[in-house]
């Protein structure tokens, strides 16, 4: 067979057909363009394929509600390599090449920064999972676009400092993984802590990727702490409390709850992590929203999704973009769709846990109040969340929650 | 999409700049630097620092870096005099570990892992308008390098390194004094280096310890290689390549959305793999050719 012009012009042309056959309902309204830049690899691997997949999976439950305000959801993945310059190229990408008209689940601090500006330029929203405070105000977040679907690491440091007192600690030290996030949970901790008049015994930060942190921890325990405050995550609190464990050594851990979690039981046993405080903030766990979530991350990751937090906050992010787009009506743009984010999403309205259930309910002219999978996502004027933080005691090889602590 | 090409552009551009610095040093005189990014390092966070801390004019910043990153080569160069090959790889790895450690330790003046927001752009605004200006800015710097490169491959001097790269004791033999010309080598590539970390700085915005892994050395590597070692269009065509390996995998994504974020990160890497390995099988000098072919 010979190809000649002809038959590649059929060919195209029904290319070009296909590409442009109408999707079910959603013939006439542009479709709404989100942008899924996550930590695929580097750093926020652990969590980044997670993270990108819910907001799949969000995005399906909403077209399959029939959409936001007319509108098909569309999802546009990158990775960011938990890179600033791989982020910021993939946003530029995202932005100019596929319109995206909001970029969803940046994750460490230095992506969200740098990613920002080009948002704020571009006139679209971010939502993110950073902990960095300079991301609340301006000029970072000069036009309000910016949202923060996790706790600061601040606000982190002073639940940590309330759990102390609550718990009659007089001698706490701190260690620190050597990042952002990790420092800024101590930090936190401790200007918590010094306000009450109180003092910090020793502060360590360590270097990660470390086979033993035996030096580190000597130094903190050479104080002769009652409580060690914890800015770690999985790995090297894994190695910390092991060899804390080992030296016999009398001391209570608080620790967040990303770092100390079943995987950290599991690799450690029931006796070394006895005792061991895990504070979180209080993903909704018994909450329609969670369930839902839950149920999509077993079938996407076979894994529980109490074990990716972060996913469970992309989640919420395309329910509560989806819920602010449908508030705001057919055609509305970046700043409607941003003034109608509080609205569908903090209090004074009737909770709605899904988007379908949200969708009815502003059809009945109601307000609504979504509570997410990952917090009850209040908004406050910085477009923080400010969550509650639940209080687990590893008791017996379980997770226990016996309070909750509001800041 | 203009902007996104431009932006690509800007970052080849950045990238060129540190191309050029490493074919000055290993493909002129032969000294395997794998610490690259210590100099790159050092001239971003310069930049950084003076231009928000210091509330310095963007230029001050930019010198102050080549400077700086100059000035950090000398010690390297010194030990340069007793190493060869292999081991002075080991020492200059271990030199931008070590810059990027001061860095994470020295938090009252760089902010630490904190990272240093809000640098100012080389030119402000939106749109595609200031960001042909700063192509144009780094593109020029690009132009004077090569430029500068030209001339030296041509000079006394250029002809002693590459001598020193070819048979180092002949050149001693000939009452020659290695040492003094490759320190002055390794400082010529930091300066560019130190250059290129002043445009990377005010291009991102945003600065800190993470973003000067070892594996920013790799990349320039990975770049000379494919194009050819030693050349001047050997650096451009293979830091083009590099980032159209690296880019490109974003748009293979949209063409083939069933494979899903994590393999492709594996693809892209496993691509780079791949045509390093059919480089060194089937053409061995680079796309362009190796310095032997330089007329």
């Amino acid at each position: 067979m010979t190809i000649d012009r002809r038959t590649i012009l059929q060919a195209g042309a029904s290319a070009l057909a296909l590409g442009l056959a109408p999707q079910g309902a959603f013939a006439q309204a542009e479709a709404y363009r989100i942008g899924a830049l996550n930590p695929v690899t580097g750093a926020g691997s652990p969590y980044g394929s997670g993270m990108a997949e819910m907001i799949f999976a969000a995005v399906d439950e909403v077209n399959a509600a029939g959409g936001a305000a007319g509108r098909r959801l569309q999802v546009f993945a990158d990775d960011t390599q938990t890179n600033p310059q791989s982020a910021v190229l993939a946003a530029k990408k995202l932005i100019e090449v596929n319109k995206v008209n909001a970029i969803l689940g940046t994750w460490s601090s230095g992506v969200s920064l740098a990613v920002i500006p080009l948002v704020n330029d571009a006139n679209i929203l971010l939502m993110h999972t950073s902990g960095a405070p300079a991301l609340s105000t301006p000029p970072a977040n000069a036009k309000g676009y910016g949202y923060r679907f996790q706790a600061t690491n601040d606000r982190f440091g002073r639940a940590f400092a309330e759990i102390a007192v609550k718990e009659g600690y007089k001698r706490p030290a701190t260690m620190a993984f050597n990042n952002a996030s990790g420092i800024g949970n101590t930090q936190g901790f401790k200007k918590a802590w010094e306000a009450k008049g109180n003092k910090v015994l020793a502060e360590v930060v360590y270097e990660p990727n470390q086979p033993s942190y035996r030096a580190e921890l000597q130094k903190v325990l050479a104080a002769r702490p009652d409580v060690i405050v914890m800015g770690s995550f999985l790995p090297d609190t894994t190695i910390i409390l092991r060899e804390a464990f080992q030296s016999g050594a009398n001391v209570k851990w608080i620790i967040p709850g990303w770092a100390a979690n079943p995987q950290l039981i599991r690799a450690l046993g029931n006796e070394a992590t006895e005792g061991v405080i895990s504070v979180d903030s209080v993903a909704n766990e018994q909450s329609a929203s969670f369930a839902r979530y839950d149920a999509a991350y077993r079938k996407g990751q076979s894994q529980p999704g109490a074990s990716n937090v972060y996913a469970a906050m992309t989640y919420d992010m395309v329910i509560t973009l989806a819920l602010a787009i449908e508030a705001a009506g057919p055609g509305a743009g970046t700043a409607q769709i941003n003034a109608k984010i509080r609205e569908v999403a903090n209090p004074a309205g009737d909770k709605v846990f899904s988007f379908a259930e949200g969708k009815t309910a502003l059809a009945a002219g109601k307000k609504i109040n979504y509570e997410g999978a990952s917090s009850v996502l209040d908004f406050d004027e910085f477009g923080d969340v400010t969550p509650d933080f639940g209080v687990f005691f590893i008791t017996k090889g379980q997770l226990e929650r016996r309070y909750v602590v509001k800041i | 999409m203009e902007a996104y090409l431009i932006a690509i552009l800007i970052v080849t551009a950045i990238y060129v700049l540190l191309s050029l610095g490493l074919t000055l040093q290993y493909g002129l005189t032969g000294l395997i630097n794998f610490g690259h990014v210590g100099f790159f390092c050092i001239g971003a966070y310069a930049a950084a620092i003076l231009s928000t801390a210091g509330s310095m004019p963007i230029a001050v910043g930019l010198v102050a870096g080549m400077l700086l990153a100059g000035l950090a080569a000398i010690p390297i160069g010194l030990v340069a005099l007793r190493l060869r090959d292999d081991y002075f790889a080991i020492v200059t790895l271990g030199f931008s570990e070590t810059v990027r450690l001061v860095i994470t330790s020295e938090g009252w003046l760089t902010k630490g892992v904190q990272g240093i927001p809000g640098i100012p752009k080389l030119i402000d605004g939106v749109g595609t308008g200031p960001a042909l200006m700063i192509l144009a800015l780094v593109g020029f710097a690009n132009i004077l390098a090569v430029i500068a490169f030209l001339r030296i491959v041509k000079s006394p001097f250029g002809r002693m390194i590459e001598a020193i790269r070819d048979n180092e004791d002949a050149v001693k033999a000939l009452g020659k004094d290695p040492a003094r010309f490759k320190i002055q080598v390794l400082v010529l590539g930091a300066v560019l280096a130190g250059l290129s970390g002043g445009f990377y700085a005010h291009y991102i915005g945003y600065v800190s310890p993470d973003q000067f892994l070892p594996i920013v050395t790799f990349y320039v590597w990975m770049a000379i290689i494919m194009g050819g070692v030693g050349r001047i269009s050997g650096a451009l065509v293979g830091t083009l390549l590099l980032m159209g390996f690296l880019e490109g995998s974003r748009f293979l994504r949209d063409l083939l959305p069933f494979i899903s974020a994590v393999e492709m990160a594996s693809i892209r890497i496993g691509a780079v793999g791949l045509a390093l390995i059919l480089f060194t099988i089937y053409r061995p000098q680079g796309l362009m050719g190796d310095y032997t072919r330089r007329k």
